[in-house]
């Protein structure tokens, strides 16, 4: 008995554990689907009217490590987008060019360690037949739509504005990318007179799922609501910090993206409710009947305590102790077995162990004797029922 | 005013109808057998008398006392206040030795004394044999277990059904003298109910039960 409440206790208290975690695990997992939040340069007045271009600083990409989620900030990518006339084997063409970092180590200010943006970091599915263009080269990589278009080929010689290139690998992204010309974005900055500008950033940032709070109109809210707002990691109010360190930008976040994310965390946290409600109920049925079976073999004793003049408060309390006993043995063993059940699914399902939480012991003993109790209702009933007369009969 | 007094006393089962209007009146300190056929309602009275069980029409009244239609709850109050029973099986807990199977007892009605519980097995001659549990006792002496936890908490009725029906000729003189004494020192009322014409000798009157209804009814000599 005591093992049933203990698997049941363990079951609960590892799906408790894994749903503490699991959406930050998860929510990390779904960041492979790019990223969630768009920066832009802010276009308005005279710039909008007359089409000029406008960019963001590059400068400024360091310091979405410096905002309050910088924590949460998983991976930024700029962009800086251009335009040329290419020549390939006496073929003219005029092509879109995109200037990337693929994986570029960032100093962050004030600190040893570095940060690694670029596309990798927000787009892990980029795939590249070669090499990446560097910043100290003159490569290009070209996208596979305009490879095969073009005939061009990985080692191949491309003149782009009548400047010569080499072609260090072709790109295959399932985007618009696949008819580009990508090259490292400093090399295009130099190329374009473009120096220290970039045209978009891209970030990918953990967040929290947006609750009703989320939603409401920052205008609105009173300073007390706009802390708690600011302070929680919503991709609003991730964007609107953003916002504040790119000089000149519009931030948005990128609804498909932050939105489904939401949805998947909501319906896997519920399910993981509803499992741990089914184990904690299961085993508590579990216990219900090795309960029912332990009192058919005493049904003499209690007939014999009723006789000898226990009434029903007394015979309630003998069973609730023998519950509380068995829960607490349960607790402590179902404690026990679901740490090492919480590693092994993390380890298993997300390659990472779980943290163990001090939580999780009173959230064991909880369930424990949840389940003993909750086993024990039927049972106490049926005890409540047994008639002495019945059972203390004669001969039989 | 009577003891114990049955007024019409019946009880029906689905199947048979085990009482069929008794009226019975047993005085304070009387020890009365029942004897009668198997099937003859000995045991329904003695239950119905102890409440364990109910009638389905008629009176008790024990003790002043009213307990037809009392609640279980209070029916427990009741008995353990009250009465002590034996049964023909000793029904020990298997798991608790004989001190603790009559500190239950004590346990239900009040609180446990230990001291207690022991000076009543000794009384009952069984000094020797205070830490065994029922199994490592004989058939006598768990019954002596018996009667040291139906008398623990001084019940002024102690109803008795076949307490020797197990147990030989010698382990039954045994009990009988016992419970003759501890009757002439604390001057409790007894109800047995025995197939053993040997047993239904002690005591001060024999009824005899035959189809639900006190067929006969005797005083004997107190041996
Ligand atoms: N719980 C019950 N349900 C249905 N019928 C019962 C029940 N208890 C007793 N009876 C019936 O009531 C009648 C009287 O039973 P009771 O046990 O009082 O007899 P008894 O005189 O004690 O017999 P015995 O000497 O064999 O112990 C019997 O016919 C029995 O079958
Ligand atoms: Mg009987």
């Amino acid at each position: 008995m005591v093992f049933s409440v203990a698997i049941g206790t363990a079951m609960a208290a590892s799906l408790i554990a894994l749903s503490m975690d699991v959406s930050s695990k998860v929510s990390n997992e779904l960041r492979a689907f790019g990223a969630n939040i768009l920066v832009e340069p802010k276009i308005e007045g005279l710039a909008d009217i007359t089409g000029q271009k406008r960019y963001l600083r590059q400068d400024d990409i360091v310091k979405s490590k410096v905002i309050f989620w910088r924590h949460n900030i998983l991976g930024v990518a700029p962009f800086l987008e251009s335009e040329a006339t290419s020549v390939f084997g006496g073929k003219k063409e005029h092509v879109k060019l995109l200037g990337i970092w693929y994986s570029k180590k960032l100093p962050l200010p004030g600190e040893t360690e570095t940060f690694e943006a670029g596309v990798k970091s927000v787009s892990p599915w980029w795939n590249v037949n070669g090499a990446w263009p560097d910043s100290n080269s003159r490569n290009v990589a070209v996208g596979v739509s305009f490879a095969s278009r073009s005939g061009v080929k990985k080692g191949d010689s491309l003149k782009l504005d009548g400047a010569d290139f080499v072609v260090s690998g072709i790109v295959d992204t399932g985007g618009a990318e696949d008819d580009q010309v990508l090259m490292d974005i400093d090399t295009l900055q130099e190329f374009k007179g473009l120096r220290g500008k970039v045209s978009k950033v891209l970030v990918s940032a953990l967040t929290t799922p947006m609750d009703e709070f989320a939603y409401k109109d920052q205008t609105t809210m009173s300073k007390a609501e706009y802390e708690k707002w600011y302070c929680t990691g919503y991709v609003t109010s991730i964007a609107k910090q953003l916002e504040e360190v790119f000089h000149n930008s519009r931030v948005k976040p990128i609804w498909q993206v932050a939105a489904t994310e939401g949805k998947v965390l909501e319906k896997l946290s519920f399910l993981m409710y509803l499992l741990c409600f089914i184990s904690l109920s299961a085993s508590a049925l579990g216990v219900s009947t090795t309960m029912i079976m332990s009192l058919l073999r005493r049904v003499d004793e209690i007939g014999l305590m009723k006789a000898v003049g226990a009434d029903s408060a007394k015979i309630i309390a003998i069973f609730l102790s023998e519950g509380v006993v068995i829960g607490i043995a349960g607790g402590f063993a179902g404690y026990l077995l679901s740490i090492g059940a919480a590693k092994f699914i993390g380890i298993k399902v997300f390659n990472t162990a779980f943290e163990h939480r001090a939580v999780l012991f009173p959230v064991a003993l909880g369930s424990a004797l949840f389940i003993s109790l909750s086993g024990m209702v039927l049972p106490i009933k049926r005890a409540l029922r047994i008639k002495s007369a019945v059972v203390l009969k004669g001969s039989e | 005013m009577a003891f114990i007094k049955l007024d019409s006393a019946s009880k029906i089962y689905e199947t048979a109808q085990a009482l069929r209007g008794v009226d019975l009146e047993v005085e304070q300190g009387q020890w009365l057998n029942i004897v009668g056929p198997s099937g003859s309602g000995k045991s329904t009275l003695l239950n119905v008398i102890g409440g364990l069980d109910s009638l389905s029409s008629g009176n008790v009244v024990i003790d002043g006392a009213e307990i037809t239609g009392l609640s279980e709850d209070a029916m427990a109050v009741f008995r353990r206040e009250r009465i002590g029973f034996v049964f023909q099986q000793a029904h020990l807990i298997p798991y608790l030795n004989a001190v603790e199977n009559v500190m239950l007892s004590q346990y239900f009605h009040s609180m446990s004394d230990e001291d207690e519980a022991i000076e009543a097995l000794k009384r009952v001659g069984l000094g020797h044999r205070l830490t065994h549990r029922p199994s490592q006792l004989s058939g006598g002496e768990q019954q002596r277990v018996c009667i040291a936890r139906a008398l623990i908490n001084s019940p002024k009725l102690l109803l008795a059904d076949e307490p020797t029906g197990n147990l030989d000729r010698e382990n039954t003189r045994i009990i009988l003298e016992l419970l003759k004494k501890l009757h002439q020192e604390e001057h409790f009322t007894i109800i047995l109910v025995t197939h053993d014409p040997f047993v239904s000798q002690w005591g001060q009157r024999i009824i005899t039960m035959e189809d639900g209804k006190i067929k006969c009814d005797e005083f004997i000599c107190y041996l």
